[in-house]
């Protein structure tokens, strides 16, 4: 079964540069437009930040190189290297504008620019080990710049528990990072399932419904019930997998498969009940042959309307029934044809160790059992 | 046949359902009453009184289960058969856990409902293949538990169950069994009332597997 891939609910807004409430490149506007604010407060902001050392002006020049036109693939390589540049260089003039002391806004420089490094490698399309190796250069260099600036200042207090965030920070960062990440994640998968269930619930109350209907119609043609019947059963199937494991490829589900077979082929409805499950080997898959053979007879020659099959799979022995109300015949005084059918029946379950027993009889229908024993008994 | 005339209710949102069901009913069966969701089905059902009532498995306020729960303590004499096309076992269970006393497919024929009704009416359990089927996998021998005398089901009741699963109807099995019609219908009702009372942790753990996360 495919179920269509489900956008994850949290992704980076994708902001791309705006090309129809444009000033200059449409930075602003595109931010604005990603963020959901009106793009004057977010130039507003750009221009007081400009006063700030000039740092608006730079993070413009920033997000102009980093941000996309509308309609055009993603900046290459070396501009998007060049805008984060650029914004982290606003950042720190920003910082500086604000009144931090240097001392502490390049080392923090360093060791922000350290981390987006080891958080994401990918988009600047360097490998995994050289964006670790560089993300540690720059936090040690970081610390080492703190280090050095403060020591000589009278800010050796700073120095322990500076170091000692650094040190927090570095450990638990990718921690912090997995856990936002497996978060959500599984989001998802509840928003899938829900997603689902609502579906199924809809589904159920509409079309299944119709097709339960159709199958009672007495008028409706024979064509037309074996239709209803075959969509039922793939929506069915669809709507209510079964949720044990190794659902694929199992005895259960060769059986299911046989009955679909049958039901096509001859427009008699099979209903198949189960107990339990087994694997699908040599034995198993003979069996299945044996089953699928019945379930032919009875739709052919029974006259019923149904057949019933039972798989009753347990761990010592799996058995299997097939069972019609129809006209039935007497085991004793067959045709030839039909005691061919019954021999190919049991020599295939024989083959295997199993037993293979007709039981009928005029007016009461007929019942094949097959059995097959434990391997090895 | 001289039987009583049963008054049941229909709980099913799907009118043409409803209306399916009524036009196929034998004249045994006299519906008095309809509902489409939970909310209308509680007043009625409390109000009308009726022998039997068929109650669709899912509706769309609530499951047939909650229409049992909220019932079921005022009108004691209220018999529920569930009937449904869904083939998830634990909404079956479910139901049946609830207080239901059988479920049939919606495929079922009219004469085989009208006598499913019937025998509902007259306090026994009404089992299909495919219920069977769930029971005999919910009671799948293993672990023992602390009151095997209810969480077992015994060797004969097994039996039973599969030739219910086999496509037997109750009068073939007594036949097959050599025990009176009567026999089979008690250890069925015996079966039903173990599947109700029964807390067995297999039991909670088979219907929590089959469960969504």
């Amino acid at each position: 079964m495919s179920v269509g891939p489900l956008r994850l609910p949290v992704t980076f807004p994708s902001v791309a540069r705006s090309e129809r409430d444009r000033v200059l490149a449409g930075v602003c506007a595109g931010v604005a437009d990603s963020l959901g604010v009106d793009a004057t407060l977010v130039r507003l902001t750009a221009a007081l930040l400009s006063f700030a050392s000039g740092a608006g002006i730079v993070a413009y020049l920033g997000g102009w190189s980093l941000l996309a036109a509308p309609g055009e693939p993603a900046p290459n390589r070396r501009r998007r290297l060049a805008g984060v540049v650029l914004l982290v260089w606003s950042a720190i003039l920003a910082l500086r504008g604000v009144g931090l002391a240097g001392s502490l806004v390049w080392p923090l420089a360093l060791v922000a620019a350290g981390l987006v490094l080891a958080a994401g490698a990918a988009p600047f399309g360097i490998g995994e080990r050289r964006a670790r190796l560089g993300a540690g250069v720059l936090v040690l260099a970081g610390v080492v710049v703190f280090l050095g600036e403060n020591t000589r200042g009278s800010a050796t207090t700073l120095l322990a528990p500076g170091a000692v965030a650094v040190a927090l920070l570095l450990v638990l960062g990718p921690w912090a990072f997995r856990l936002a990440r497996e978060r959500d994640a599984e989001r998802a998968a509840r928003i899938r399932t829900e997603e689902r269930e609502e579906l199924a619930a809809r589904v159920h109350d509409s079309v299944l419904q119709t097709l339960a209907l159709i199958q009672r119609e007495p008028k409706a043609s024979r064509r037309v019930a074996t239709l209803a019947r075959r969509q039922e059963r793939e929506l069915r199937a669809w709507l209510y997998p079964d949720r044990e494991p190794a659902a694929e490829g199992t005895l259960a589900d060769a059986v299911n498969a046989a009955a679909a077979e049958m039901e096509e082929l001859h427009g008699v409805r099979v209903e198949v009940v189960r107990t339990g499950d087994a694997p699908l080997d040599e034995r198993t898959s003979a069996l299945v042959l044996a089953a699928r053979e019945a379930m032919a007879n009875a739709s052919r020659h029974s006259g019923a309307a149904e057949v019933s099959v039972f798989l009753d799979a347990g761990a010592k022995r799996v058995a299997l029934y097939v069972r019609d109300r129809g006209t039935g015949f007497d085991p004793d005084a067959v045709a030839a044809d039909r005691r061919g059918v019954a021999e190919s029946i049991r020599g295939r379950m024989e083959r295997v160790g199993g037993t293979a027993r007709i039981v009928s009889s005029p007016g009461e229908g007929t019942e094949v059992e097959l059995e097959l024993p434990e391997a090895g008994s | 046949m001289s039987r009583p005339l049963r008054r049941v209710v229909l709980v099913d949102d799907h009118d043409l359902f409803r209306a399916g069901v009524r036009s196929e009913l034998g004249a045994t069966v006299e519906v008095v009453g309809e509902a489409g969701s939970v909310a209308d089905a509680v007043p009625l059902i409390k109000e009308l009184d009726p022998d039997v009532v068929l109650l669709d498995v899912h509706l769309p306020d609530g499951g047939g289960q909650a229409v049992i729960v909220q019932v079921a303590p005022e009108r004691p004499g209220v018999k529920f058969l569930a009937l449904s096309v869904s083939d998830a076992a634990e909404d079956v269970i479910g139901v049946i856990r609830a207080g239901a006393r059988g479920y049939v497919t919606k495929t079922i024929s009219g004469t085989e409902l009208t006598e499913a009704i019937h025998r509902t009416a007259d306090g026994d359990a009404v089992f299909s293949p495919r219920l069977a089927g769930f029971v005999l996998d919910a009671f799948r021998s293993g672990e023992a538990t602390a009151d095997p005398e209810l969480d077992q089901l015994t060797a004969r009741e097994r039996e039973v169950l599969q030739l219910i699963a086999r496509g037997y109807r109750y009068k073939e099995i007594a036949a097959r069994l050599h025990l009176s019609a009567r026999t089979v219908e008690s250890h069925v009702s015996a079966v039903l009332r173990k599947l109700q009372l029964s807390n067995r942790n297999e039991l909670t753990r088979w219907a929590a597997q089959r469960r969504l996360i």
